[in-house]
């Protein structure tokens, strides 16, 4: 399981699920963060609550370099700076106004946060490309059962019959729940990668049942 | 037992006009109750071990309370005027603070963002300066001088219009808007926005409207305010905490947002604390 030290590197997102001019919303072990691409394809995070009324800045949008609150449309910049009040449009926000940034890193095709600032960088994976991430309602240990093997901090690799092996990141979410991003090695084709994604569904409803269960102690 | 002021407060509880005697269960404030009609035709509210409770019939919605209100439900004059429409839009049910829905309500900031052409649009972002005061005799919050530039203001505009708001919190869960009304230049169109409250992070809301709109078919009326309401869940949802923070330092407002600081002010002052959030966490 992941290290719930502040200086970790998350797997919060695959690179492919945010392109360029969006946002969405993502956690690390300190909370809820807004994870968003600018239109030049920086990327940025922030905690995601908008300081002005508390709205969640992972539902905003996003415009040039800036991310804009979608209920006033306050805008921070990728520091976090707000730059922006469009009620008072001749004011320019004090300093203070600003949001708590987070780092990020994008490595081997994953977008990778830290609550902190990490000496080190974010892990790859040589040999291994992202194929997808799925939500299962169920915590890491279940997921660890399912599997026969202990989730690691760089994930693990499972193989079902008949599909090829794939490379797991487990990150526990909230409610129990985890998110799973599925690596698959490069040299797979279109068909493997099907069985690839359809092995990791089994896996997930695999754990699930186990969760629904009374889990794991 | 709630321990605030607002359990001796009204709430509405549902519409008049779908009220049988089979009666319809619900909640108020954590406790189930139960609205019908009784043998006479008329209202009633029993809360747990059937115990009974205060009713009222007023603008379209049965009221009721957990505890013992001090006063009937509070005047909206312009139910009793003449040549006026009353509207019941029905229910919107809403995963946040009884609070927050009526702050949202009072905030005109927010229309060029999540009303987009039709209560406001970009580049029309200024909110200019508004006259906000608690007037003590009513004990009401009053704003008033509210301006803003709408796409389409009402049902019945046609095309941009600057249009004049006034606001008004009678009590704790309920806020009665005035707005410029476009058929009939020197009335006031009145929308009102009367909230339940399931829980503390749990409302039902019951928009009511009486406008001097003859032209508009009900339906489209219902459907205008419905879509309005439903925009407003989705921001409505997202805010954390789901509780209105009464104490400063969790959120920072502006110039623009006067009406809500007057709000969170007044309900302070009264122990109007359900729904609330008293120290920052």
């Amino acid at each position: 399981m992941l290290s719930d030290k502040t200086d970790t590197w998350v797997p919060v997102a695959l690179s492919q699920d945010l392109p360029t001019g969006q946002a969405m919303p993502a956690r690390t072990p300190a909370g809820p963060i807004a994870l968003w691409r600018s239109q030049s394809g920086r990327l940025a995070a922030s905690a995601d609550r908008c300081p002005h009324r508390g709205m969640r800045l992972s539902h905003g949008f996003v415009r040039g370099e800036a991310l804009s609150c979608i209920y006033h449309g306050w805008t921070y910049s990728q520091a976090g700076q707000c730059l922006r009040i469009p009620a008072h449009p001749s004011l320019t926000p004090p300093e203070t106004i600003r949001v708590a940034t987070r780092s990020v890193k994008e490595a081997g095709g994953i977008i990778w946060v830290a609550d902190g600032a990490p000496d080190d960088n974010p892990p790859l994976f040589e040999g291994y490309v992202p194929l997808r991430s799925l939500t299962a309602r169920a915590g890491c240990s279940a997921l660890s059962v399912a599997a026969g093997t202990k989730a690691a901090v760089e994930g693990f690799v499972w193989q079902a019959p008949g599909a090829p092996a794939i490379r797991l990141l487990p990150i526990p979410q909230e409610a129990g729940e985890t998110l799973i991003h599925v690596l698959v090695t490069a040299d797979c084709s279109a068909s493997e990668r099907i069985a690839a994604s359809r092995a990791a569904e089994s896996l997930r409803r695999m754990a699930e049942r186990i969760e629904a269960k009374g889990g794991v102690s | 037992m709630i321990d605030d002021a607002m359990r001796d407060e009204w709430y509405p509880v549902g519409l008049f006009s779908r009220l049988d005697r089979d009666g319809r269960e619900t909640t108020l404030m954590g406790g189930p109750i139960k609205v019908a009609l009784d043998a006479n035709g008329a209202a009633k509210v029993t809360g747990e071990n059937g115990r009974v409770l205060p009713v009222s019939v007023r603008y379209g919605h049965i009221w009721s309370s957990l505890g013992e209100p001090k006063k009937p439900v509070f005047p909206i004059p312009e139910a009793d005027q003449p040549g006026r429409r009353f509207v019941d839009v029905g229910v919107v049910r809403v995963r946040c603070s009884p609070l927050r829905a009526v702050e949202n309500f009072l905030d005109i900031a927010h229309f060029p963002f999540v009303h987009t052409d039709i209560l406001g649009s970009e580049p029309h972002t200024e909110v200019e300066n508004y006259k906000v005061e608690i007037r003590e005799e009513e004990d009401e919050v009053w704003a008033t001088q509210v301006k803003f530039y709408q796409p389409q203001a009402a049902k019945s505009a046609s095309g941009g219009i600057t249009t004049e708001y006034m606001y008004r919190v009678p009590a704790p869960t309920c806020s009665v808007l005035y707005k410029t009304c476009p058929p009939r230049p020197g009335e006031w169109d009145v929308i009102a926005l009367f909230v339940q409250p399931l829980a503390e992070d749990l409302c039902d809301v019951w928009p009511w409207m009486a406008l001097f709109d003859d032209e508009t078919p009900l339906t489209d009326l219902i459907h205008f305010q419905q879509t309005i309401f439903l925009q407003d869940r989705s921001i409505l949802e997202n805010q954390i905490p789901r509780l209105l923070p009464l104490d400063p330092g969790m959120e920072i407002p502006t110039r623009a947002d006067l009406t809500s600081v007057a709000y969170r002010r007044w309900l302070k002052r009264h122990n109007y604390t359900y729904g609330a959030q008293l120290v920052a966490q």
